[in-house]
């Protein structure tokens, strides 16, 4: 049941999506990988939506280099753990959810159990080879990858269902080398909501998903392309899934 | 015979895009991707590695179809086709 106080908070998007919508978001639980320039704007919104539980973990501190896209972190956060600031300002910005802020690496030893019972897993990491590791955990708990990534000017994103779309390593089955890559701001923030957006369709089962679809954007030319893309019978991750299988850790 | 060439992200920015060109019958994608980014080294060297194959990460479509790095020597291109190369984006 919504609050009163919820149902003032929230009463313009339940225009959109109804009471029952609301609800569901109250009591759903997402899990966003990464608390940094596709994690700031993704955990905010999601917060100001009303998803009633948000983990976010990352390991890093916040630098000063990292304030250009960066939202969740303020000037006065620099040398702060980003969980400790991302946990401050998500509390503040709707004190009606609750958050979890986990200070660790995910690595394979402990992904899986950092999920949990996450209703789906929001990658906003910086790096493959994590991203294959929280592939492996979706298609293990049958759960979405919402898959996001930016260069520059340039984003993708794409949505994983487990068993029904190709996953992450039959759209990019090898990881391109790790560098120092640039970054402007409106990039992660435009795709972190293109991967938000995505996350509350889901959560609300209305409107169609970016399924099989890689989003393309090019900022440059202000150009969005969509790539369809097809599940590898090959595949070493999620080869052997179909529909009926379960496989759940 | 024309084909229309689409880069991606860093691919784009050392090559252009959407580049239209008239191809000889029987030419095949690794052959015609190789000649077009050879017009910038820095764009080549982004794609291909230096005994001249695919990077492994290179992803490439003929037509909004997957064309795998092992097949793309041996795929001809036909009138029409729309070719997108394009890397993964990692960062975050």
């Amino acid at each position: 049941m919504l609050s009163e106080r919820e149902q003032e908070r929230y009463k313009r998007q339940i225009m959109s999506f109804g009471q029952e919508g609301q609800e569901r978001l109250k009591k759903a639980h997402v899990f966003i990988a990464g608390a940094g320039g596709l994690g700031s704007p993704i955990s905010l919104y999601l917060a100001v939506a009303g998803v009633g539980r948000i983990t976010i973990v990352d390991m890093d501190v916040v630098d000063q280099s990292n304030l250009n896209r960066q939202i969740l972190h303020f000037d006065r956060d620099i040398g702060r753990k980003k969980t400790a600031s991302a946990e401050e300002k998500l509390r503040e910005i709707n004190p009606d959810i609750m958050v979890n802020a986990i200070d660790v690496k995910i690595d394979e030893t402990n992904a899986a159990y950092l999920v949990g019972g996450a209703d789906g897993i929001v990658d906003a990491m910086d790096n493959y080879p994590i991203r294959y590791l929280l592939n492996d955990v979706a298609i293990a708990k049958e759960i979405p990858l919402f898959h996001g990534g930016i260069r520059g000017f340039y984003g993708q994103a794409t949505t994983i269902i487990p068993g029904k779309t190709p996953c992450l390593k039959c759209i990019f089955p090898k990881a391109p080398p790790g560098e120092v890559f640039p970054v402007v701001g409106v990039t992660p923030g435009l795709i972190g909501m293109v991967q938000a957006t995505e996350v509350l369709k889901y959560l609300l089962g209305i409107g169609d998903l970016l399924m099989g679809r890689l989003f393309i954007w090019d900022g440059m030319q202000a150009k969005a392309d969509e790539i369809c893309v097809k599940r590898n019978p090959g595949c070493e991750a999620c080869g052997g899934v179909v529909k009926t299988a379960r496989n759940k850790k | 015979m024309t084909v229309k060439i689409r880069f991606f992200a860093r691919f784009r920015e050392l090559l252009g895009t959407d580049i239209v060109t008239d191809v000889a019958p029987g030419m095949m994608f690794t052959s015609l991707i190789t000649t077009v980014s050879r017009k910038n080294p820095a764009g080549y060297a982004a794609i291909f590695d230096e005994n001249g194959t695919f990077h492994e990460f290179v992803i490439l479509m003929k037509n909004g179809k997957r064309i795998e790095i092992a097949d793309a020597a041996k795929t001809p291109v036909e009138d029409g086709d729309e070719i997108a190369v394009f890397p993964p984006v990692a960062g975050g």
